[in-house]
């Protein structure tokens, strides 16, 4: 899977705030003598594969160095902040915020040439990373010790530890073992002005302020993580998988409480509504009833008897939620099936319209049943198809509403809706993002969530790591030196996010 | 030392701060010394904007303030080096929402985890942190103190359970984080900033956790090994059996004593807890009696008393002020060599193996000690933390990045006005 693009439409390359090109051209020929040749492009062909993510926000960077160090990336930062140009950081691009687009051009700095594991120690069951390890590698990696490495983003064969830990990601699994921010222990950074410092420790609760937890989900605007050292949890001797059919979303949702109610917390809790079965079905036939109105997938792991007694609790409450049939797994191979509808969501929804937008918001859980009904209600309203397939445990939504672009008019439609879904989340005691980060695309809902008070503290922070201003700039707050261009643009030329997502 | 209430800044001019709040508000000074030393003036707001306006005041009047909850923690990090205004926070004693099948509460700060832990418990639920000394501590100072117990490494601690923070500002107002909802990335998150931060940013005032079912059924065993390589091994085959375990420690024979399991030098104790539903609690204490048979250890239930009993020992009572408690982090596989390193002299040392923290605690503890346990601990990735001791070794302790430390306290409390000097700030 590389990282899906498939529809892009009436992209506006984000204005750039430039940087002169004498400036420039001393930086290049600075850089290629610290990091060598091959470790820094400037060609503007060259730097076209680099000015997105997986959104469609576009702006192309100056220069793109792929540092191979710790050293290097205080090199890089050193010598853009000497000249006043500045530096956006970028794992693979998988991100779903614009956190990596360049939007005022400049440095970026691509991690993906630092992918080594340093270690991985069994007795201590921790792993230390350089930041361009793959998410799956590392899972790899680990399985054969018999551990595995809890947050496993639905982009894990292509997202980077790095990105991971600057969204602070999340995953199917992380219902029951929590966010990335939990997995992380301590980090190797630079900071903006290029000083390199640790922050946590090999072991929890380092004494001091918890830097690591602030900057676990900074999204790449207080520094760069260069190495990484997170935690790994045994592999589970049992895992069993459910798979409940309902006549509803409505059902669905009440099911999600029902279990946790039950004293459960599975490790994971997933829902596909018609829409998305629908699509599913058509590609491929995984056995889901496709008059069904929601599949809910549910995951209890543990030890044996743990198993036992949790999944006769789970299906008691999914058949009290009225589950018109329910399919059980505990094989590998069985499972996998269970879950290949949950997985080729993906590429099933590409079919259904030329393109969506992928919401992503959260509410508390037992405000599902309603949230979910306005989001289909608002949908109808605005005249737009819209399938769900999300993180039900831990009330994330991710609404795709379905669109064509070049029908007029109905980009800003879209948008628009997708502000009143955000807005509906906040209602519902809720937020703005689960895991995929404000970075540009919400940095102006940040206001319906926070007062003045709330963002004049986060841009303290900000400027606490940053003072000139120049590292990742016009990303997660709602205001910056010179972002207002991009702000506006971002509203007008923002159009959701091309690749598809689970 | 300034005496009792004398002003101990110059230029304070505490009619401010007292017109801050109603007379009603204001409490003796003479029930909040800390280290020998009293406050001018001592509130007890009974609402998040009453701790605003106390710290607006505070501010203009160039006054220090301390905020205290239980005050069973005033000791941890550098000494504060001005003390004008205590701040009681157990004035603000609501529990605000508390949505059972969410899984979520909103507390103030001042609530104790004991009041929170029966209202949680109520609904079957519970919040999965055990600190010293007990749950007697406000949420307030939980967070401030991000104080961890036995459970840490196995469960959650409290910075993975907090969800949402609203803190109290020197500025007089208040700014909130996060939310009260499970997953969320909106924004920096503030709440994790302040857990640990021993209230040197902000005043928390109320704070959103997670919070998880209270398991079926328990066990809690000793097994006391014959000797610390014994200990070692069946604490990691119980701990790789995969066993669902909530607490794992290995503790030296004088503490093992101390907290009513009989034994003498070099026996080692590994003090086990499980929870889970009753037939995996079963076989963890079958498979515990396997693991002790082989390493030649008697094995035996304990009571929940001894757990406690040890929650104690990582905190000191008022009457022990020579007494030096530290803590050191070192990864679990080092944890062993450690307390073999301590030995077993006049001094008592005990670990919380999944989280690699071991406590050492004695009146004969020396800087030249303390230096070369930090000196190992360091080698192995590790830190040491002094949790309790005469002001003139607490510099010795790790403190992260001082940099960035400061320059967040400039950032958040220029005028120095909450807790100066916990992190050598004010000099
Ligand atoms: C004498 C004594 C010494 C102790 N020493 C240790 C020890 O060495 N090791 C150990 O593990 N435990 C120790 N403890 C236990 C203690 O750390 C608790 O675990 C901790 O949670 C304190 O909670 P509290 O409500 O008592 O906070 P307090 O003691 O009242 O406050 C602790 C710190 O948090 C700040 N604070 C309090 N409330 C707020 C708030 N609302 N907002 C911002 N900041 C706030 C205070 O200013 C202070 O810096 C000790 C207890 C005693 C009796
Ligand atoms: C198909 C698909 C499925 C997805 N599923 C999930 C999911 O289940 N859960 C989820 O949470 N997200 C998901 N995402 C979003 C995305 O994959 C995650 O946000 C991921 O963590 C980004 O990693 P990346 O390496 O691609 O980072 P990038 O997109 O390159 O960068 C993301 C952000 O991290 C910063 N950054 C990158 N590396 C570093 C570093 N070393 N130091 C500091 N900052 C850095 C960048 O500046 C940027 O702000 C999905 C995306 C797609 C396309």
């Amino acid at each position: 899977m590389g990282a899906p693009r498939t529809h892009e439409v009436a992209r506006g390359t984000l204005p750039a705030m430039s940087t002169s090109q004498p400036t420039l051209a001393v930086l290049v020929d600075e850089l290629t003598r610290a990091l060598g040749k091959s470790s820094v492009l400037a060609r503007p062909e060259e730097l076209i594969a680099y000015e997105y993510d997986a959104t469609i926000e576009r702006a192309r960077p100056d220069i793109v160095v792929f540092p191979a160090s710790t050293d290097d990336v205080a090199t890089v930062l050193r010598l853009a902040r000497k000249h006043g140009v500045p530096v956006v950081p970028r794992g693979s691009g998988t991100g779903l915020a614009g956190g990596a687009v360049p939007v005022q051009g400049g440095v970026l700095c691509v991690l993906t040439r630092m992918n080594r594991i340093l270690e991985i120690d069994v007795r201590n069951r921790t792993a230390t990373i350089e930041p361009g390890v793959i998410n799956l590698q590392l899972q790899e990696a680990v399985a054969t010790h018999g551990l595995t490495y809890a947050p496993d983003p639905s982009s894990q064969r292509v997202c980077t530890i790095g990105g991971n830990v600057a969204t602070n990601a999340g995953g199917p699994h992380t219902l029951v073992h929590g966010s990335t921010v939990n997995h992380v222990l301590g980090m190797r950074v630079v900071l903006p002005d290029g000083r390199a410092t640790f922050l946590g420790s090999r072991v929890p609760d380092a004494p001091g302020l918890d830097l690591r937890g602030l900057f676990v989900g900074s999204e790449g605007t207080l520094g760069i993580a260069t190495e990484i050292v997170v935690r790994l949890v045994p592999r589970a001797e049992a895992v069993r998988t459910l798979l409940a059919i309902f006549a509803s979303i409505e059902d669905a949702s009440n099911a999600v409480t029902r279990v946790i109610a039950s004293g459960v917390i599975p490790v994971a809790l997933e829902m596909l509504d018609r829409e998305i079965i629908r699509a599913v079905q058509h590609s491929r036939d995984v056995g889901y009833p496709e008059d069904a109105g929601a599949v809910l997938l549910v995951e209890v792991e543990g030890l044996r008897e743990t198993v036992e007694q949790q999944s006769a609790q789970v299906i008691e409450a999914l058949r009290a939620a009225g589950a018109l049939d329910l399919r059980i797994a505990s094989e590998a191979a069985e499972r996998e099936r269970l879950w290949e509808g949950r997985k080729s969501a993906i590429g099933a929804i590409g079919a259904l319209a030329p393109n969506f937008y992928l919401l992503d918001g959260v509410v508390p859980r037992t405000r599902l049943p309603e949230v979910m009904r306005g989001v289909e209600e608002l949908s109808a309203r605005y005249g737009f198809r819209c399938g769900n397939v999300f993180h039900a445990g831990d009330g994330n939504l991710h609404p795709n509403v379905m669109f064509d672009s070049m029908e007029p008019g109905a980009t800003e439609r879209v948008l628009a809706l997708g502000a009143e879904i955000l807005r509906l989340c906040i209602e519902a005691g809720g937020a703005i993002t689960g895991e995929h980060g404000v970075g540009l695309e919400k940095r102006s809902y940040m206001e319906w969530m926070f007062g003045a008070d709330d963002l004049e503290a986060m841009s303290r922070i900000r400027l606490a790591f940053d003072e000139a201003g120049l590292f990742n700039p016009c990303k997660v707050l709602p205001s910056g030196h010179g972002c207002a261009s991009a702000h506006s643009a971002e509203l007008t030329h923002h159009l959701a996010t091309p690749g598809v997502y689970v | 030392m300034p005496a009792r209430g004398t002003l101990v800044t110059a230029t304070s001019d505490l009619e401010g701060v007292l017109a801050a709040l109603p007379r009603a508000r204001h409490r003796e000074t003479s029930a909040y010394p800390i280290e020998g030393r009293f406050p001018s003036v001592a509130l007890r707001p009974e609402s998040p904007d009453g701790v605003a306006r106390v710290l607006a005041a505070a501010r203009d009047a160039r006054a220090a303030v301390v905020p205290q909850g239980a005050r069973t923690a005033l000791t941890l990090g550098r000494p504060v080096s001005r003390y004008d205004v205590a701040l009681d926070t157990t004035g603000l004693h609501r529990i605000v929402e508390y949505e059972p099948a969410d899984m979520t509460v909103t507390v103030e700060a001042g609530v104790t985890l004991h009041a929170l832990q029966a209202r949680l418990a109520e609904e079957g639920q519970y919040l999965s942190v055990d600190p010293p000394p007990g749950d007697e501590v406000t949420i307030g100072g939980l967070l401030a103190t991000a104080r961890a117990g036995a459970w840490r490494g196995l469960l959650p601690g409290v910075r993975d359970l907090v969800l949402g923070i609203t803190v109290a500002t020197p500025e007089g107002t208040l700014v909130s984080s996060g939310g009260r909802v499970v997953k969320n990335v909106t924004g920096y998150d503030l709440h994790r900033l302040h857990t640990g931060a021993l209230g040197s940013l902000g005043v928390i005032v109320s704070a959103s956790f997670k919070v998880a079912p209270l398991p079926e059924a328990t066990a809690m065993l000793a097994l006391r090994c014959p000797d610390i390589q014994l200990a070692e091994r069946a604490a990691f085959e119980l701990r790789d059996r995969r066993l669902p375990l909530r607490a794992l420690s290995l503790l030296d024979a004088s503490t093992a004593t101390t907290v009513g399991v009989e034994t003498r030098a070099p026996a080692t104790t590994v003090l086990a807890a499980f929870e889970g539903v009753p037939a995996v609690v079963a076989r963890a204490e079958r498979e515990s009696r396997d693991v002790a048979r082989r390493m030649r250890a008697a094995i035996e239930a304990v009571p929940p008393f001894t757990w406690s009993a040890l929650r104690r020992r990582a905190a000191l009572a008022g009457s022990e002020e020579q007494t030096v408690l530290v803590r050191l982090g070192v990864p679990p596989s080092r944890v062993a060599s450690t307390l073999a390193a301590v030995g077993s002299g006049r001094l008592e040392a005990w670990a919380h193996v999944a989280a690699g923290c071991v406590y050492v605690r004695g009146a004969s503890l020396t800087a030249a000690t303390l230096l070369a346990l930090q000196a190992d601990a360091h080698a192995a990735g590790g830190f040491l933390q002094v949790e309790h001791a005469p002001a003139e070794l607490r510099d010795i302790g790790d403190a992260g990045d001082l940099e960035l430390t400061r320059t967040l306290k400039a950032t958040f409390d220029p005028e120095g006005v909450l807790n100066p000097g916990r992190w050598g700030d004010d000099a």
